[in-house]
C-alpha cells in the first residue's frame, strides 16, 4: 500500500481523536463544523492494493438492495478492494459504482461511532457519547430529556402496539424484526408503500406473483418506467443492453425523460408522466382489434378474458384516443403491438421495479400483467418468469403473545364507528402497511391509542417519504425516537437515543436465497471487525434485550390477564410448580433475548447445514455463494462470460408456462376488488389525465447508477461523481426564463420547498422538470451530503394512490422560482 | 513478455462509471473528480423534446489508448514516461518532473497531476496491482456490469481480444494522428 | 576583482552606496519602489507555491501551462532576442551597432536568469530535471534540447561577456558566434515545444520555430531602445540617433514581416478547415488579448516607424514599451490559445455543460512569481550597470 495516509494510520488516528473528545467534553463530536468538514476530506483517502499478502473474503454487497457479491481484499486488516464475486449467479461478476465505492461506506469519517443519548432539543443533533450499557438504560428508563420505554409501558399498560417498529430494507431487517415479532407491537412499517408494493401486488393479484424477466433471451422489450440503466437490477442491467442497438433484442424505452436507459434503447418514446396505462390500453385494444393475441394461451389460461376484451373494446382505447392523453404518436402504438405480439412469446413488458408514481399504479401494473399474459409469454425463456427459489432451514424466532397489545393502527373499514377514531387510508391492507397514511394519522391524532415511541433501523424517513416537513413533526412529537444506523442520517438528528451499527463489510448477515432462473443461496461473510465501539443489530438486539426483558416482562405481569391467569394456575399433582418455577416457564415464553442467544454464524450455519449440508455451508463461507451441484455446473467461458447452470437446467420454465394464482390464470377480472371500491379491471379514468396548470411543472423524481437514496449519498468516493444534484428543466423553457446552467432555483409546491440548481436540457419536456432523490440532506454530521442540492421529499406532496396507500412520487405540480 | 491492448463492445456502456471508481479503489488514485484516470464520456443528446436524436446520445469509455507511438512518451525531457516490458505506457514518477508537457500532447485527456506525489499520473493496465499479483485483467475490465472490455495479449493469436479482432470491426480514437492506439472499439 | 586565473574588470566605485546612490527623482524612486515591491511578491508567491505546491496556480488537468510558461518564454525570447541584437555588431561586424553589444549580452544574460527564476518553480521538480536529463535524456523531446541548449547557451553568453569586459573582442566573437548559434538552435527548439504537439492543431508544425526566431530580434530591438533610453535618460547623441535610427528600419521590416507571417498563418488557419484548428483560431480573433498582441507589437510600433523612417527614437522608446506589453501578451496567447480547445470534448459528468472553450486565468501566486521575475530582471540589470562599463570602451 502506498499512501501517504494509511487507512490503518486513518482508523487509529480517529479512534484517538474520538476518545479525547469523548472524555473532555460532553458533546461528542458528532457535528462537526465547516473548518473540520475540510480536515474530515483529508481524512478519506484511496488505498493502492499490494502486492503482497491479503486475505479475500467473499461478502455481498449493501450499497443498494440488490445484493451482488463481492469478494473483499483485506490487507493488515483493512479492505483495500472490492471486487465482483463471479460465483454468484445473480449478479454475474460485476460489481457497480456503488459497490466498489463500498470501501469509502466503511472508512467515512462521519460515521456513528458510538452509543449516543439526545442532550440538546429534538432535532437540535447534539448528542452525548455513552457506553452501550448506558444507552440501554436510557431507552428502558428515560433521562430528563425522555422518558423510557418503561415508563411509556407502564402507562399504556402494556400495550406493546404504543411501539412503532420501523426498518429499511436489508439482509439485517430479518434480525430487527425479529425483535418487533418478539417485543409484541403491531406497528410495523417499512419500505414497501414508499417503494415498489403497486407492482408486486398488481402482478401477484393477476399472475401470482411478481416475476422476473428474461431479458438474456428475449426478444422485445418494452421498458416503461423503468430505468434499468441507472436503476441497476441484476441480472437485468447486465443482460438488458448487451444485446440492443440493433444486436439482437430490440428495446423500446417508454418514459417522459431521456434517461440513460433510452440512450441503450432501439427506439425511446416520450411519454406524458402518469399516462402509462393509456399507453397499455391502447396496445391491448389493438392486440385484441387484429387478434394478434395467443390465442390458444388466452383461451386456456385467463379468467375473465371476455370481461376485459369487451371493456377495452366498448371504452375505445385505440391508440388514437391513447394518443391524445400519452402523447406517443397512434402509428407508434400500432408499430409496437404488432412487433410485441410478432416476437412473442420471447417479448417482455418488463415489470420494473420501482417507486409508486402515479394514482392509477396497481391498476397499470395489472394492465402491464394481462398484456404480457396476452402473448403467453408467461413462465417461459424469453418472457417473464417466476423462477425457483431453494429452501433454506428455518431460524426459530419468539412470538409471544400480549393480552393488551391493541392491534395495528389502521382501520380496514372505511365507516368511521361511533367513538372511534375513523380513517380510511386505502382499500387493502398489506404487510407494511402505508407509512404516509400512518404517518399523518399519527400527526392529526386519528390514533385509536397512544403510540409514544418508535425504533428505527437504517431506515431514513426524513429522506425517504414525501412531505419531510411532517415526519420531522412526526419525529418530534414521538417521546422515545432509538435509531440503529451507521451515518448521522438526517432521521438521526431526531433521535433520543442512537445505536450505531456497523457496516456491512463489518458483520455476518442472515443467509439468504435468490430465486430466479439461475437459483442459488448467498451469504454476507464478516470481512473486518466492527470498528471503533459499532455492532451488528444481532448483537445490539442482544445486548438490549438482555437489558428490558425482565423489566418490561414485570409490567406485563401486572397489566397482561392471560399471563396472570398462567402464572396463577400452578398446576396440580406431580405437574404443580412453585410460583418461581412457574414464573420462569411463563418468562420463557417472554423471553426476547432468545432469538439472540447464538451468533448469526452460528444461526446460518444451522439454516444450511440442514438442508444442504456441511459442504454448503463451507461453500457459504468460503466463497458466499451455493447451490446444488456448482462445483460441477460452474465453469467460465470466456473472460467476460461464465456458466452457472447448463441451459437444460435453468429453470426457465417452473409452472408449466402457467400462471401462479390460485387459479392458475391471468386474472383479468376481480369482483373481490369490487367489493373494496377498487376497479376489478384496468380502466381510464378522466382524473389520470395529464395536465400541468400555467406556470407550473410536474415534478419527477427517479435515479442515477451513482447513488442509492440518501443511504450513499455521504460517499466520498460517489460525490467526485455527482457532486450535488440538479434540477433539469427543458432547455427551451429555461432560455424563454433567462435561466442558465447552475442558476440556483427554489422549487415549491404546497408541501414545502428546496434549493437546487438548474440543469437546462432537452431531455424532459416542457412541463416537467425532474432532480435525482436522496440529495441535499439537513444533517450538518454529513460532510458532503450536508444541503448537496434538493431534496424531492421537500417538495412532493404526500398523496397515495388508492389501493395500497403507497406514496404517488409524480402527482405534484411545483413552481420554480431563480433565487 | 506480452503485448496488452483493450477491445471496447463501447455499445453495451451504460454510462454507470463503476470502471472509474474501480479503478480508483484498485489503484489508489487520488480523489477528486479531475483525478480519474479512466471516464465515460457522453454527448448532449441532440434534437428538441420529444424528438431526440438517440444515436447522439452514445456512451464512450476512455482512458490511456497506450499508443505503439505514444506522444507523451516522444515528448518526455527525461524518459519517465516509457513503454514497460509488455507495452504498457507508464510514468516512473521518480523521474517525471512535471513539466506537464506529457499533458499537453496526449491527444487523449489521458493524463492528470497526482497531488501526492506531485508527479503526472495514467492508466497503467492495474501493471502495478493486478498484473504484479499474477491476475489476468484490470480492474475496469472485471467489474463492469455490462462487459464492455475485453483485456489480453494482442501478440498472443489464441487470446481473446486477438480473437474478436479478428472478427469484428473495430475503429481507434483519434487514429489519424498516426499514435496507433492499443484500445480497440468494437462496432 | 580577480576570481582564480579570471580577472572582471569592475567599476572602480562599485559598492552598495553606489547601488543605492541613483538620482532621488520621482520617476527613479518610483521604479525602485516598484521593484521593491515586485520582488516582495516573488518571496510572497514562491512562498505560497512551497506551502500550497501546484495548487497556488490555477493550472489544471485541462490547462497544464499557465502564466509562469508565458513569463518563462517572455523571458528567453527577450535573452535571444538580446543576443541577436548584440552580435550585430559584435560577432558580424556591423560598425553602428557595435556600441550596444556589451549591454545587450548583458541584457540577454540577466533575461535569461530571471526566465530561469520564474521556471524553477513552475516545473514541479527542477532537481530531478537536472539529475534525469542528464541520466536519460528523452532525445525525442523539444523540451529536453530546449532546457539542455539554453544551458549551453547562458553558458557561452557569461563567456562571451567575460571577453567583451576585458575587451577580447576575438575571443569575445567566437563565443559570441557559438552562443548566437546556441541560442537561436534553442529558441527554435522552444518554439518546436509547441509545433511538436500533434494533438493540438492550432500549434502544431512549422510556423512556431521560426516566428519564435522572428519575434525574439522584434523583441531584442524593442528592448534595445528601452535600455538605450534608459542609459541616456532620452536624451540621445548622434551615435547613438544612428544606431537606434538602424535599428528601428530593421524593426519596420521585421514587423512587416511577422504581419504577413500572422495574417497567412490566421487565414489558413481560419479557412483551412482543418478541425480543431479553424475553429479555435476563429475563436482566438475574438479575444482581447489577441488585438493587445496586435495592436501594441505591430499597430503602434509601426506607425510610429512609418511616421518618418525610425527617425524619433524618443517616440521608439515608447512605442517600445507598448511593444514589450504585446510581446508579453504575444507569450500568453501561444500558451493559453494552444491549450484552449479541450482534448476530451465529451461531458464525463453529467452536471456540466458539454465542453467548450477552456477559461484560464492566473492565479494570484502565478502573477506574484511573474512580476516577481521582472523586479529580479531589473535589479540585476541595474546592479550589472552600476558593477559593470555596459557602454562601448572609447577607442575601439
Amino acid at each position: 500500500m502506498q499512501v501517504e495516509v494509511s487507512r490503518r494510520k486513518f482508523l487509529q488516528g480517529s479512534v484517538a481523536l474520538s476518545i479525547i473528545g469523548g472524555s473532555s467534553v460532553g458533546v461528542t463530536n458528532l457535528l462537526a463544523g465547516h473548518g473540520e468538514h475540510e480536515a474530515k476530506g483529508e481524512l478519506t483517502v484511496t488505498t493502492k492494493t499490494g502486492t503482497g499478502e491479503a486475505k479475500e473474503i467473499a461478502t455481498l454487497c449493501e450499497m443498494c438492495v440488490n445484493k451482488c457479491a463481492a469478494v473483499a481484499r483485506v490487507e493488515n486488516g483493512v479492505v483495500t478492494k472490492l471486487n465482483p464475486n463471479p460465483l454468484f449467479p445473480k449478479s454475474k461478476n460485476m460489481l457497480c459504482p456503488r459497490g466498489n465505492a463500498g470501501i469509502q461506506a466503511l472508512y467515512d469519517p462521519d460515521r456513528l461511532k458510538f452509543p449516543m443519548i439526545r442532550v440538546g432539543e429534538k432535532g437540535e443533533g447534539k448528542f452525548k457519547r455513552v457506553s452501550w450499557e448506558e444507552a440501554y438504560d436510557a431507552i428502558l428508563n428515560g433521562t430528563d430529556k425522555f422518558p423510557g420505554m418503561g415508563k411509556i409501558l407502564e402507562e399504556e399498560k402494556d400495550n406493546r402496539s404504543s411501539f412503532l417498529f420501523c426498518a429499511g430494507e436489508g439482509m439485517a431487517e430479518h434480525t430487527f424484526k425479529t425483535f418487533f415479532s418478539a417485543f409484541g407491537s403491531s406497528n410495523w412499517l417499512n419500505h414497501a408503500s414508499l417503494c415498489l408494493q403497486t407492482v408486486v401486488s398488481g402482478y401477484g393479484v393477476t399472475l401470482g406473483g411478481y416475476t422476473a424477466a428474461d431479458l438474456e433471451n428475449a426478444e422485445y422489450i418494452i421498458m416503461a418506467g423503468a430505468n434499468r440503466a441507472e436503476a441497476i437490477v441484476t441480472p437485468d442491467t447486465m443482460d438488458g443492453f448487451k444485446r440492443t442497438k440493433g444486436r439482437g433484442a430490440k428495446l423500446i424505452c417508454i418514459d417522459p425523460r431521456f434517461t440513460n436507459t433510452a440512450a441503450k434503447a432501439d427506439k425511446w418514446l416520450a411519454i406524458n408522466p402518469g399516462t402509462d396505462l393509456a399507453f397499455v390500453l391502447a396496445l391491448t385494444y389493438v392486440v385484441l382489434t387484429e387478434e394478434l393475441y395467443n390465442k390458444k394461451y388466452v383461451a386456456e389460461n385467463f379468467n375473465g378474458f371476455d370481461e376485459y376484451k369487451k371493456s377495452v373494446l366498448d371504452n375505445k382505447y385505440t391508440p388514437e384516443w391513447a394518443e391524445k392523453i400519452t402523447g406517443i404518436r397512434a402509428k407508434d402504438i400500432y408499430q409496437i403491438a404488432r412487433d410485441f405480439m410478432a416476437h412473442a412469446p420471447k417479448a417482455v413488458y418488463y415489470p420494473g421495479r420501482r417507486s409508486t408514481f402515479a394514482n392509477n399504479d396497481f391498476q397499470l401494473r395489472r394492465a402491464m400483467a394481462i398484456f404480457q399474459g396476452l402473448s403467453g409469454g408467461i413462465d417461459t425463456k424469453g418472457g417473464l418468469v417466476f423462477g425457483k427459489k431453494l429452501k433454506l432451514g428455518k431460524h426459530e424466532g419468539l412470538e409471544p403473545i400480549y393480552a393488551r397489545a391493541e392491534a395495528r393502527a389502521v382501520d380496514k373499514t372505511k365507516i368511521p364507528k361511533k367513538g372511534h377514531a375513523g380513517y380510511s387510508d386505502c382499500a387493502v391492507v398489506s404487510g407494511g402497511g402505508s407509512w404516509i397514511a400512518w404517518r399523518n394519522r399519527f400527526l392529526e391524532g386519528r390514533m385509536p391509542y397512544k403510540v409514544r415511541g418508535m425504533f428505527c433501523y437504517k431506515h431514513n424517513p426524513m429522506m425517504n417519504m414525501p412531505n419531510t416537513e411532517k415526519t420531522a413533526q412526526m419525529l418530534k412529537k414521538m417521546e422515545l425516537v432509538v435509531t440503529i444506523d451507521t451515518m448521522p442520517s438526517d432521521t438521526v438528528m431526531y433521535a433520543d437515543v442512537v445505536l450505531p451499527e456497523c457496516t456491512y463489510l463489518e458483520r455476518t448477515d442472515p443467509v439468504k436465497t435468490f430465486g430466479g432462473i439461475e437459483p442459488s443461496i448467498a451469504q454476507r461473510n464478516k470481512v473486518v471487525d466492527p470498528m471503533f465501539e459499532t455492532k451488528p443489530v444481532m448483537d445490539i438486539m442482544r445486548g438490549l434485550t438482555e437489558k428490558i426483558s425482565k423489566p418490561i416482562f414485570e409490567i406485563t405481569k401486572k397489566y397482561d390477564e392471560d399471563v396472570q391467569e398462567e402464572l396463577a394456575n400452578l398446576g396440580d399433582g406431580e405437574d404443580k410448580k412453585t410460583p418461581a418455577q412457574k414464573e420462569e416457564e411463563v418468562y420463557a415464553e417472554f423471553d426476547l433475548t432468545k432469538p439472540f442467544e447464538h451468533s448469526q454464524e452460528e444461526v446460518n450455519e444451522h439454516m444450511v447445514k440442514s438442508v444442504y449440508g456441511e459442504e454448503a455451508v463451507k461453500a457459504l463461507k468460503e466463497h458466499g455463494v451455493f447451490y446444488p451441484n456448482m462445483d460441477k455446473f460452474f465453469k467460465q467461458i470466456s473472460v467476460n462470460e461464465h456458466q452457472y447452470y447448463p441451459e437444460k437446467e435453468k429453470a426457465y420454465s417452473v409452472n408449466g408456462g402457467k400462471p401462479k394464482t390460485h387459479s392458475q390464470k391471468v386474472e383479468c377480472n376481480l369482483p373481490n376488488l369490487a367489493k373494496k371500491g377498487v376497479d376489478p379491471m384496468p380502466i381510464w379514468k378522466d382524473e389520470y389525465n395529464f395536465s400541468v396548470p400555467e406556470g407550473k411543472f410536474r415534478m419527477l423524481t427517479g435515479r442515477h447508477a451513482q447513488f442509492t437514496q440518501s443511504g450513499t449519498s455521504n460517499n466520498a468516493m460517489l460525490r467526485d461523481l455527482i457532486y450535488e444534484n440538479y434540477a433539469w428543466i427543458n432547455r427551451r423553457v429555461a432560455e424563454e426564463k433567462g435561466i442558465k446552467f447552475g442558476d440556483t432555483l427554489e422549487i415549491s409546491s404546497r408541501t414545502g420547498k428546496t434549493i437546487i440548481k438548474a440543469y437546462p436540457t432537452e431531455k424532459v419536456g416542457p412541463q416537467t422538470i425532474f432532480f435525482v432523490h436522496g440529495f441535499g440532506e439537513e444533517s450538518e454530521a454529513l460532510t458532503w451530503a450536508y444541503k448537496n442540492g434538493g431534496n424531492d421529499n421537500a417538495v412532493i406532496e404526500d398523496v397515495t394512490e388508492p389501493v395500497y396507500g403507497a406514496a404517488s412520487m409524480h402527482e405534484t405540480n411545483v413552481e420554480i422560482r431563480r433565487v | 513478455m506480452a503485448r496488452y491492448g483493450m477491445a471496447l463492445d463501447y455499445k453495451n456502456c451504460i454510462n454507470c462509471k463503476a470502471c472509474e471508481v474501480a479503478c480508483k479503489e484498485e489503484n489508489g488514485v487520488e480523489l477528486g473528480a479531475e483525478k480519474h484516470r479512466i471516464w465515460v464520456g457522453a454527448n448532449d443528446v441532440k434534437g428538441e423534446w420529444p424528438l431526440l436524436d438517440i444515436a447522439s446520445a452514445a456512451f464512450l469509455p476512455s482512458q490511456c489508448q497506450h499508443c505503439e507511438d505514444a506522444p507523451c512518451q516522444e515528448v518526455c525531457p527525461t524518459n519517465a514516461t516509457y513503454y514497460d516490458e509488455n507495452h504498457v505506457v507508464r510514468v516512473d514518477s521518480d523521474k517525471c518532473i512535471l513539466c506537464s508537457y506529457c499533458m499537453n500532447a496526449c491527444p487523449y485527456d489521458a493524463r492528470y497531476v497526482d497531488d501526492r506525489t506531485m508527479t503526472v499520473d495514467k492508466c497503467t493496465f492495474c501493471s502495478d496491482t493486478r498484473l504484479a499479483r499474477g491476475e489476468t485483467t484490470t480492474a475496469c475490465q472485471a467489474t463492469c456490469p455490462t462487459k464492455v472490455r475485453t483485456f489480453g495479449d494482442l501478440d498472443d493469436p489464441n487470446s481473446e481480444i486477438s480473437e474478436l479482432l479478428r472478427t469484428r470491426e473495430h475503429f481507434s480514437l483519434k487514429a489519424h494522428l498516426g499514435t496507433n492506439p492499443k484500445l480497440f472499439y468494437l462496432t | 576583482m580577480k576570481i582564480g586565473p579570471l580577472s572582471i574588470p569592475l567599476k572602480e566605485d562599485f559598492s552598495l552606496k553606489s547601488i543605492l546612490g541613483f538620482e532621488k527623482t520621482p520617476v527613479n524612486m518610483l521604479l525602485a519602489l516598484s521593484v521593491i515591491a515586485m520582488l516582495v511578491m516573488l518571496v510572497v508567491g514562491i512562498g505560497n507555491y512551497l506551502i500550497h505546491s501546484h495548487h497556488a496556480y490555477n493550472v489544471t488537468r485541462q490547462h497544464p501551462w499557465g502564466l509562469l510558461i508565458a513569463v518563462y518564454i517572455f523571458f528567453v525570447v527577450s535573452s535571444t532576442g538580446f543576443c541577436i541584437v548584440g552580435s550585430l555588431g559584435d560577432v558580424f561586424g556591423f560598425k553602428d551597432f557595435t556600441m550596444i553589444s556589451k549591454r545587450a549580452i548583458f541584457g540577454s544574460i540577466v533575461t535569461i536568469l530571471a526566465g530561469f527564476t520564474v521556471i524553477a518553480f513552475e516545473i514541479g521538480h527542477p532537481v530531478t530535471m537536472m539529475i534525469y536529463n542528464v541520466l536519460t535524456p528523452g532525445l525525442t523531446s523539444a523540451i529536453w534540447w530546449m532546457g539542455t541548449l539554453y544551458g549551453l547557451y547562458l553558458t557561452f553568453m557569461i563567456i562571451e561577456f567575460y571577453f567583451l569586459l576585458n575587451n577580447d573582442m576575438k575571443k569575445a566573437k567566437i563565443f559570441g558566434l557559438t552562443g548566437l548559434l546556441v541560442g537561436l538552435a534553442a529558441h527554435s527548439n522552444l518554439g518546436s515545444v509547441f509545433g511538436f504537439l500533434n494533438a493540438r492543431t492550432i500549434s502544431q508544425g512549422v510556423y512556431y520555430p521560426t516566428y519564435f526566431i522572428l519575434t525574439a530580434f522584434i523583441t531584442g530591438i524593442f528592448l534595445s531602445f528601452i535600455i538605450m533610453g534608459f542609459r541616456y535618460k532620452l536624451n540621445f547623441n548622434e551615435k547613438t540617433k544612428k544606431l537606434l535610427e538602424g535599428l528601428a528600419k530593421i524593426q519596420g521590416l521585421l514587423i512587416s514581416i511577422l504581419i504577413f507571417f500572422m495574417t497567412w498563418k490566421l487565414l489558413t488557419d481560419m479557412y483551412g478547415g482543418v478541425p480543431t484548428r479553424s475553429d479555435v483560431a476563429h475563436h482566438i480573433i475574438h479575444t482581447a488579448p489577441f488585438w493587445a498582441e496586435v495592436i501594441l507589437v505591430m499597430i503602434i510600433p509601426l506607425l510610429v516607424i512609418l511616421k518618418d523612417f525610425g527617425k524619433s527614437p524618443v517616440l521608439m522608446f515608447w512605442a517600445s514599451l507598448s511593444g514589450m506589453v504585446g510581446i508579453f501578451f504575444m507569450r500568453y496567447n501561444l500558451v493559453h490559445d494552444t491549450q484552449v480547445k479541450p482534448l476530451q470534448m465529451m461531458k464525463i459528468r453529467e452536471y456540466q455543460l458539454s465542453p467548450e472553450w477552456i477559461h484560464y486565468f492566473p492565479s494570484a501566486s502565478e502573477i506574484m512569481i511573474s512580476l516577481g521575475g521582472l523586479g529580479l530582471c531589473i535589479l540585476l540589470y541595474y546592479v550589472g550597470t552600476r558593477a559593470f562599463n555596459l557602454d562601448e570602451e572609447e577607442g575601439h
